[in-house]
């Protein structure tokens, strides 16, 4: 559980003829992470890795051809099939069915297409012809004048002023029928001789004319009515081409979904066929599988090739291991808190998963600084509704959901430890202390609780060391034994100086901090020693007493800071109480009869606490996991494990 | 809001330490007489814009990558001083930032119309920054000019080039496209700086202003002398403002008055004005240039001004913008071996002569 799954780097060497079938095998199980082993391929290899891309590109087409027709009909790729999927499905004897499908849909979009164009068309001599519908002259009867030129149209209202300079020359007449901010429509009219200068002018101010077909005739307002009967034609018509859509979506979505596993499967197998070695008569492939599988896997290769040779070399946890893919193993209950682990990084396979501390950690500040059993308990039925995945608007954030839960549960536990109810203080009693009238108390416990959660940081920070072997970090590192013996002797001093009879001598103490100090300060030339690097000192002596100096200073505040930062969870629990106290102020100066106001206000202060201040506690306690926790000893960077698999399957993330 | 000393005191720092940078007359020096382009590569990198070539492999600095590598300093630098400027001149620092943003708009389209892959257009695009959002690689990708307008919904330039699309389905040349561009955007910065304070706006017109009246100037003069257009045409194309050049003068060109005339009564300083534009057109690239030079003598003298103002921030921009149109020459000419003699008198302010 502390640890990240087992993981066993396996090399098989498959005869070509088996290529196929171990491949599938390897992609039913979908447990295997397969390791790009192209370069080991012989050059001897007689033109088969084109030919395998050819085919995953090939598939790749196909798939994509299917996947369009899914789009096309509203339709999606559904379950895969139990079984009858065939490893690499011959393309020819697919194509003909596919062409025939693409046809019939394309039959039935090419005139949904024509039609929704022709709509556009419409729509815009309709948008043309609106500002004109109050002009009750027949448009017709514009066209071909014998003396008059004229266009009716729309241009860009800021070329208006120009246009008139621009025609300043000749006699004309310049309507605006609608000014626009962007657009104006515009009625520009002349002698048929000075028809050149006034269509020049017009084209080159960007004058659109009006472009009617010749069989509109009327007034604006008529040819409207007959626009507008023609649009309604046309949606009548892609209503009954839509019904035909849906006909063909039935008749053919247990066929497309066939087609499509098959060809998505034979396009992973052949996706992953391209990344083995390949020599003149075998295959190579190298990945990793969890360690618990390996015997497993092996019989069921046996099963599909009597000559495949495996050779499997089991990931060692100590020294460094970052090419090993990561899967984390937590128990189904603390699953769902490694979407806080993952969120700051993935753990490296030799690094203790600090999901367990999370999964504890996490909800517990938050109760604590949330405290509250009716809010507490809304936040869990939240949190169910989450997971329950009931409400489909809210299914994006399922994964929240047991963490939100968790939250709830333990700020319920600690409403009654402070004996609040809907930010009541006199409802019930309080099992352990009440924050708001005990302040001081609660912020040196939240203090004292901190060092203790830092100290565990401290801990986990040493053990991770001793898993790399990493012995300079282990003894000197300001989070290694010399940053424990210095932090605690800080500690201890502290208390000695607050507690008048605190039973330890403050000369252990300091002579604790002068260690602390020593290995810290030295942390680098000791390390050197350790690790046999020389020399021990890189540079001048006095810079480096200087940076040694700095970073010691920063340590001290760091770990000052730190240990202070967990104050902040007494501060939220009393700043809890007292936020809804402000709201029963509100509500007795809004309503001092306790009336319908009152309550209305109550309920407004309890969804602002639980949503408001909710997310700041939320923020609040991440914070403290992350920086003051995962700080201290986790360095994640690990590689996610994602194994081929034919199947979706709900791999951890 | 904040004003004056308030609200450009740290810009004023800002932009002076950057000025600072801006290339000396011995960088220039030292730029043009390297005798190749990796020569000159070596040489760049001891300047301002080193960190931006050293980004880069030597193998693959191409003398367009070279260049795209030193606009990218131009575009952090844009970004920067967007971030101190106050808030009333954002919006002038922005659509100054814009122009850019319209010319790789321009050379998108012209990829298109080319049949250009993205990977041949992308490095001949001004850098894009967090400020600007042109759908450069997914335009190319659209399969015309119509469906890459289509991608520019909610941009500034949507509406525009709605309304030039036509002219394009109509015409299948850019010209009405690239011509509407330009127009909007001079028209949407002049409308910018006339929304600034009093205080503001004067020194703000003396660098927009000015860059106006050489575009506006520049368009006439080209629409009249080299595409021929008609007089109702060249109106329709120029713009009605400006600092110096005002609509009387555009008008009076686009009817046919005596160019040179004109030209040097709005810039007495400039030399053999009548013998660039009897050319035929061919001497409109070093009148083109003199202007350039006229302005940049403008954006030099905001530095003595009053420093408080969005001016000096403008012509810094604007000096550096001119510092780069002239290493991009520099880029060229080495490139393509050429002597100093011939390439110096393309260079707006480089080498030591011209400063």
């Amino acid at each position: 559980m502390f640890f990240p799954r087992a993981m066993t780097e396996i090399e098989l060497v498959v005869p070509s003829a088996d290529l196929v079938e171990v491949t599938k095998m390897i992609g039913d199980q979908g447990i295997f992470q397969q390791v790009d082993s192209a370069y080991l391929s012989s050059n001897k290899a007689p033109g088969q890795t084109p030919s395998w891309q050819e085919r995953v590109s090939a598939y790749s087409t196909m798939e994509r051809r299917i996947q369009s027709l899914f789009s096309t009909l509203n339709l999606n790729e559904g379950l895969p099939p139990k079984e009858g999927l065939q490893s690499m499905i011959d393309l020819e004897s697919i194509r003909p069915a596919v062409d025939g499908i693409e046809k019939e849909v394309k039959d039935v979009t090419d005139q949904m297409t024509a039609s929704r164009k022709k709509i556009d068309q419409l729509e815009t001599i309709r948008q043309q012809l609106e500002s004109l519908t109050d002009i009750d002259i027949d448009i017709s009867a514009m066209r071909n004048h014998r003396y008059l030129f004229s266009i009716l149209g729309t241009m860009p209202a800021d070329n208006i002023d120009r246009l008139k300079t621009s025609l300043s020359r000749i006699p004309y007449f310049f309507e605006v029928l609608r000014q626009d901010p962007q657009k104006s429509v515009v009625w520009l009219a002349g002698t048929q001789n000075n028809s050149d200068v006034l269509e020049r002018a017009a084209r080159s101010a960007y004058l659109n004319a009006l472009s009617l077909p010749a069989d509109y005739q009327g007034t604006p307002a008529e040819i409207i009515q007959t626009v507008n009967s023609d649009v309604k034609e046309e949606h009548k018509h892609i209503d009954e081409l839509s019904k035909q859509l849906v006909q063909l979506s039935d008749k053919y979505k247990a066929q497309l979904s066939l087609l499509y596993w098959n060809v998505h499967t034979s396009r992973l197998l052949a996706d992953a066929i391209v990344r083995f070695g390949q020599l003149r008569y075998t295959y190579i492939i190298v990945g990793w599988i969890p360690s618990s599988y390996l015997e497993n896997f092996q019989q069921r290769l046996k099963k599909v090739s009597k000559e495949a040779l495996l050779e499997a070399f089991p990931a060692k946890r100590e020294g460094k291991n970052q090419d090993v893919p990561v899967s984390l193993l937590n128990p189904a209950l603390l699953r769902p808190f490694e979407l806080l682990t993952t969120t700051y990084a993935r753990p490296m396979y030799n690094e203790i998963d600090p999901t367990p501390f999370i999964a504890i950690l996490f909800p517990l500040l938050f109760g604590a600084m949330f405290g509250d059993v009716g809010q507490g308990l809304v936040l869990a039925l939240l949190g169910w509704l989450l997971t329950s995945r009931r409400v489909k608007k809210l299914r994006g954030l399922a994964s929240l959901g047991p963490i939100i839960t968790a939250c709830g549960v333990i700020a319920t536990i600690f409403g009654f430890l402070y004996g609040s109810f809907f930010g009541y203080e006199d409802v019930l009693p309080a099992l352990w202390i009440r924050p708001t009238t005990n302040i001081l108390n609660i912020l040196i416990i939240t203090v004292i609780a901190g060092v203790f959660l830092l100290t565990l940081g401290f801990l986990v920070s040493i053990y991770n060391a001793y898993q790399r072997r990493d012995w300079g970090n282990l003894f000197f590192d300001h989070y290694g034994l010399a940053g424990l013996v210095l932090y605690w002797s800080l500690v201890g001093l502290g208390a000695g100086a607050l507690s008048p009879t605190f039973p330890i001598p403050s000369g252990v103490f300091v002579v604790g901090i002068v260690i602390g100090v020593v290995g810290v300060g030295g942390s680098e030339i000791f390390r050197h020693l350790v690790e046999g690097h020389r020399p021990l000192l890189e540079g001048e002596a006095g810079s480096y007493a200087i940076q040694a100096f700095f970073e010691l200073f920063e340590t001290f505040i760091s770990f000052i800071s730190n240990s202070l930062s967990f104050m902040r969870v007494g501060a939220f629990a009393v700043a809890h109480g007292t936020l809804s106290s402000v709201f029963f102020i509100l509500g007795n100066l809004v309503d001092p009869g306790h009336g319908i106001f009152y309550w209305l206000i109550f309920l407004i202060g309890n969804i602002f606490i639980v949503g408001f201040e909710g997310l700041i506690v939320g923020i609040q306690t991440m914070r403290l996991s992350y920086y003051e926790f995962f700080g201290k000893f986790f360095t994640g960077g690990g590689r996610r494990y994602e194994p081929l698999a034919l199947k979706p399957t709900e791999n951890e993330g | 809001m904040a004003t004056g000393v308030n609200a450009y005191a740290a810009i004023n720092a800002r932009v002076r330490v950057m000025y600072s940078t801006l290339m000396t007359a011995q960088d220039w020096s030292g730029l043009c007489e390297s005798p190749d382009l990796a020569a000159l590569t070596v040489a760049l990198k001891r300047t301002a814009y080193g960190p931006y070539l050293e980004k880069v492999n030597d193998k693959d600095l191409t003398p367009r990558r070279i260049v795209y590598q030193v606009r990218n300093r131009l575009a952090d630098v844009y970004v920067s001083i967007i971030h101190m400027a106050p808030e009333q001149s954002r919006d002038v620092l922005l659509q100054m930032l814009r122009y850019f943003e319209v010319d790789n708009l321009k050379a998108v389209l012209r990829g298109i119309v080319t049949g250009a892959t993205w990977d041949r257009v992308r490095f001949v695009l001004f850098p894009s920054t967090s400020l600007t959002n042109l759908p450069a690689q997914a335009m190319m990708e659209a399969g015309g000019v119509a469906p890459a307008i289509e991608l520019l919904q909610g941009t500034p330039y949507y509406a525009t080039l709605s309304y030039a699309i036509k002219r394009y389905n109509a015409e299948q040349n850019l010209f009405p496209l690239e011509v509407a561009l330009d127009l909007s955007y001079w028209r949407d910065l002049w409308h910018n700086v006339n929304r600034l304070s009093t205080q503001e706006r004067t020194p703000a017109l003396k660098i927009v202003g000015s860059l106006i009246d050489m575009n506006n100037l520049m368009w006439a003069i080209r629409y009249r002398v080299y595409h021929k257009l008609s007089e109702e045409e060249v109106i329709n194309y120029t713009l009605p403002f400006g600092y110096h050049v005002h609509d009387s003068d555009i008008r009076a060109i686009a009817a046919g008055a005596d160019i040179s005339q004109i030209v040097k009564r709005i810039y007495p300083d400039l030399q053999d004005v009548e013998v660039l534009l009897d050319e035929g057109g061919k001497g409109l690239p070093e009148l083109e240039l003199q202007l350039k030079r006229h302005v940049l003598k403008q954006c030099r003298a905001a530095f003595t001004g009053d420093p408080f103002t969005i001016g000096l921030p403008l012509a810094y921009l604007a000096l550096s913008d001119f510092e780069i149109q002239d290493l991009t020459v520099l880029i060229e000419a080495k490139s393509s071996n050429l002597k100093a003699e011939e390439f110096q008198p393309y260079l707006i302010a480089g080498c030591a002569e011209n400063h």
